[in-house]
């Protein structure tokens, strides 16, 4: 038997590909294993929503490609995914280690990071994804509640508008990308009041006008504090907003005890009582 | 690595200063000679000087993700379009769609 066991991805030319998340704030976040994986890379492709996290990026490896430059004003988002997707893979095919790097976490609200990952599989190469902090982390940490207390739902926000979706008011509700509701057309970066109006009006059915309505952007540099707003339902439509930013709404009633299954829980206690017993 | 990304990175990994007040990080930054746009950036509690010293554009953070049903002409959804008024006469069999996808 060989003393040394030939690990696939250390066999030379045969290309591997890591998915890394950088994490939200600049110094703060970023994993050892994730620094690693950037470190051993041998080209870095860098899709960031900071070019300062992009400058330091830079520091940690010599070859950063950016990917900001492949977006352009009226040109369909997803076919700027799909470039950076052949990006990845045609280095990948060329024998690289390729390290794509992604702002919060790579599997979060990111389409490229999971495709290239899937693509790279199918052609044999080793892919895998490396977690990062996400907006969705730092939130919970900024606004002080724990998802796991009333229940937290998740929506990209223009689904509540494209799908029938069911919102529970017991518990949090939390909307991404309301800076671009509705934004069908893909050169778009925002969308105006009267778009917000239609997500207003589709919460208005599960909510009050004048429900508590959070609206939270996370620090990206480490100099920043989180921006919290606190407005009122119906002012949600007239606000200012980025994409980045992330509107939570607080529960809005009471979590209601389902007797049903309350009692056939207290059989089965009784039961199990009654077992122990003999 | 400009000294400015050096002292962010500072910054972001040291749990004194990372949660300092502006008038604590100044003095520190006072300390390691840091660049007037980095003191005005901590001041204000926003990165804009920092573009200035180093020259690079805000990014607008782009979400990723669209929504199904989002359309597009590459899209890849999870669910199908929304249904389309039925025509008076009937129509020619609708073309093959791609598998659908959450973008």
């Amino acid at each position: 038997m060989s003393d040394t066991i030939p690990f696939p991805s250390n066999v030379p030319g045969r290309g591997r590909l890591a998915c890394v998340g950088l994490g939200m704030t600049l110094g703060s976040h970023l994993t050892p294993l994730a620094r690693s994986h950037i470190a051993q890379a041998d080209v870095v492709f860098a899709a960031l929503s900071d070019a300062i996290a992009e400058e330091w990026l830079k520091s940690m490896h010599p070859d950063v490609r950016s990917l900001q430059p492949y977006y352009a004003e009226g040109k369909p988002r997803m076919r700027t995914y799909r470039e950076w997707v052949a990006l990845m893979m045609a280095e990948l095919r060329a024998g690289k280690r390729v390290c794509g790097v992604f702002y919060g976490h790579p599997g979060i609200f990111a389409w490229s990071p999971h495709k290239v990952i899937e693509q790279a599989r199918a052609e044999g190469y080793e892919a895998h994804m490396e977690p990062g902090i996400s907006a969705e982390d730092c939130l919970y940490a900024d606004l002080g509640f724990d998802p796991g207390r009333y229940g937290c739902q998740h929506f990209e926000a223009s689904q509540l508008l494209y799908c029938e979706r069911r919102i529970d008011p017991a518990g949090y509700l939390v909307l991404w990308q309301v800076g671009v509701v509705g934004n069908r057309s893909v050169g778009r970066l925002d969308t105006g009041p009267a778009y917000r109006a239609l997500l207003v009006e589709r919460l208005g059915q599960d909510y009050p006008p004048d429900h508590e309505v959070i609206i939270y952007r996370g620090a990206t540099l480490p100099i920043e504090r989180p921006r919290i707003r606190r407005i009122i339902l119906r002012e949600l439509a007239e606000v200012s907003l980025t994409a980045e930013e992330t509107v939570v709404l607080p529960p809005a009633v009471t979590l209601q005890p389902n007797r049903a299954m309350l009692e056939r829980l207290q059989v089965l206690d009784a039961k199990g009582q009654g077992v122990a017993a003999v | 690595m400009t000294d400015t990304i050096k002292l962010l990175v500072a910054i972001g990994s040291d749990a004194s200063l990372r949660y300092a007040s502006p008038d604590e990080l100044k003095c520190v930054l006072e300390q390691a000679q840091a660049s007037v746009e980095l003191t005005l950036a901590v001041e204000l509690g926003n990165g804009a000087p920092l573009r200035v010293e180093l020259c690079i554009q805000q990014v607008e953070q782009v979400p990723q993700m669209h929504a199904p049903g989002q359309g597009g002409e590459e899209e890849e959804a999870d669910v199908p379009p929304p249904e389309q008024p039925k025509p008076d006469r009937p129509s020619p069999p609708p073309t093959k769609r791609g598998r659908s996808r959450r973008g």
